[in-house]
């Protein structure tokens, strides 16, 4: 294994953190959105939203992905590989995101909402000020959980020819019949960015603590 | 409670609407794919090809860089075609799948020849030979020939063409009262390779083409055993009934076969030339 060799695979390394970055930005709100729709029980809405989302639940990854990039050029929707992988990434954390928010929602304090309402607050004011700081909190492990298996599911879309961190190691090892020491960059490569991941929570916790005896 | 909670739909609803409709938005700005016949493609200006990453010696990646025998035949491709090459990278899983689906219109890979393959995917003049070989870890006196594979645990990659093979090897096996053993499935076959190596498994079959390479490259832990198949050829694949395709692509191979540059990859890439390939082949199995 060269240098080279080691600098494709850091180059997949920028494939996965774009992947997981936008996934994650994109499947918070996404995720917060169906929640609210489930938890406020919009008629109809609420009930698609609840299906829509056990369906996610159960579909592999891998399968929603192959079902997406072949099958969409095929009713008229051209999709590349990267928009594909981009979209089912979106598609399967949103799903278990919102079930993180709407737990969270359910426990949240309905006198809280009321009083809010007392006081004359507005629906967004509501939603911006009193709901979504405290429900932020109380989701934040089980979103950086979410968030950590989101990135460490990413070799799964290499299958429609996305080269992450571990497709470009695999591709090293099949160039040099040496598959262990790429691997081994590769895992060198994974362990940091998930522990920055983990560093932003507890760093996210602290704050929020501080913020508490503070006021 | 009720008044609340729709004013606070309404803006759920067009946050929801607008969440939603970000991805479906980004999903747009992919790439298009059609099946299409040579018309179709001269008309529109470019063919999409599908190949592999991690086959070598066909197709694999150095330095970020494509390359094998098919990649320089697609460099030729490139200036023998009156239209533009699209090529698209990916793992051989989702490659004839996509060439059946239309997503790429021809697989430039060594895909091997077989009856099921030809149901849904028709081939080009084949572009090697791919005689299935076993190679063993150096050193293992278990496996003198064929007939000492009975019972022994093989490698394979899932969803390739071997898979069909073993059962030739197996009825070759049983006329001497043996048979075939457990049958141990990678998704590619870098993977197989490792394990042969580390012992979990005793013999991997591969075209002789793959394994001379990596015996060539390994020799201190792979040989090169016998051929435990009859005759195959791997070509390259497009969709169904799509004959104006083939004929053009056959036109090329022939025309590389004319000028000696199809030797010269094949001398470069395999170690050998095939002289001898048919233009068309018709599998037994």
């Amino acid at each position: 294994m060269t240098a080279s060799d080691a600098l494709s695979i850091l180059k997949g390394a920028g494939a996965t953190l774009t992947l997981s970055v936008l996934g994650i930005l994109l499947g918070l709100p996404i995720g917060l959105a169906l929640a609210i729709a489930r938890w406020a029980q919009v008629p109809l809405l609420g009930r698609i939203v609840a299906l829509y989302v056990s369906l996610l639940r159960a579909t592999p990854l891998v399968t929603l992905l192959l079902l997406l990039f072949f099958a969409l050029p095929n009713v008229g929707v051209p999709i590349g590989p990267y928009s594909a992988a981009l979209l089912a990434l979106v598609m399967n954390t949103s799903a278990f995101n919102c079930e993180v928010w709407r737990a969270s929602l359910l426990a949240f304090p309905k006198d809280q909402y009321e009083a809010a309402q007392s006081v004359g607050m507005g629906a967004a004011l509501r939603f911006r000020r009193i709901l979504l700081p405290q429900i932020a909190r109380a989701s934040l492990p089980g979103l950086v959980n979410e968030m950590s298996m989101l990135i460490k599911v990413t070799p799964v879309l290499a299958v429609v020819g996305v080269v992450d961190i571990t497709r470009a190691a695999q591709r090293v090892g099949a160039e040099t019949y040496e598959p262990l020491p790429p691997y081994l960059v590769a895992l060198a490569i994974y362990v940091p960015i998930v522990f920055a991941l983990l560093m932003l929570q507890r760093w996210l916790e602290r704050r929020q603590s501080k913020a508490e005896l503070a006021s | 409670m009720l008044s609340a909670s729709s004013k606070f739909l309404k803006f759920s609803r067009r946050t929801l609407l607008a969440v939603v409709a970000l991805p479906l938005a980004i999903s747009a700005l992919g790439v298009s794919a059609q099946a299409a016949s040579l018309d179709e493609i001269k008309k529109r200006g470019y063919l999409i090809v599908a190949t592999e990453d991690d086959f070598r010696p066909f197709e694999f990646v150095k330095d970020g860089t494509p390359t094998g025998f098919d990649n320089e035949m697609i460099a030729d491709l490139r200036k023998y075609a009156p239209f533009e090459i699209r090529q698209e990278i990916l793992p051989w899983t989702g490659i004839l799948a996509g060439v059946s689906t239309g997503k790429y219109d021809v697989a430039i890979t060594a895909a091997i020849i077989t009856k099921e393959r030809k149901k849904s995917l028709d081939f080009t003049s084949p572009i090697a030979d791919a005689t299935h070989y076993y190679v063993k870890r150096k050193g293992d006196d278990s496996i003198k020939s064929v007939k000492d594979l009975s019972g022994k645990t093989v490698g394979v990659q899932a969803g390739s063409a071997l898979l069909a093979r073993l059962p030739e090897l197996d009825a070759t096996l049983q006329k001497d009262g043996g048979k075939l053993g457990k049958i141990v499935e990678y998704t590619s076959y870098p993977d197989a390779y490792q394990d042969l190596a580390l012992g979990r498994t005793d013999y991997v079959v591969n075209t002789v083409i793959n394994l001379q390479t990596l015996v060539a490259e390994k020799p201190a832990v792979f040989e090169l055993g016998q051929a435990v198949s009859g005759k195959s050829f791997p070509a390259w694949a497009v969709a169904k009934d799509n004959a104006s395709l083939v004929e053009f692509l056959n036109g090329f191979i022939a025309k590389q076969k004319e000028t000696g540059r199809f030797a010269e990859l094949q001398k470069k890439w395999f170690g050998q030339s095939f002289p001898d390939l048919p233009v068309t082949f018709e599998p037994e199995f």
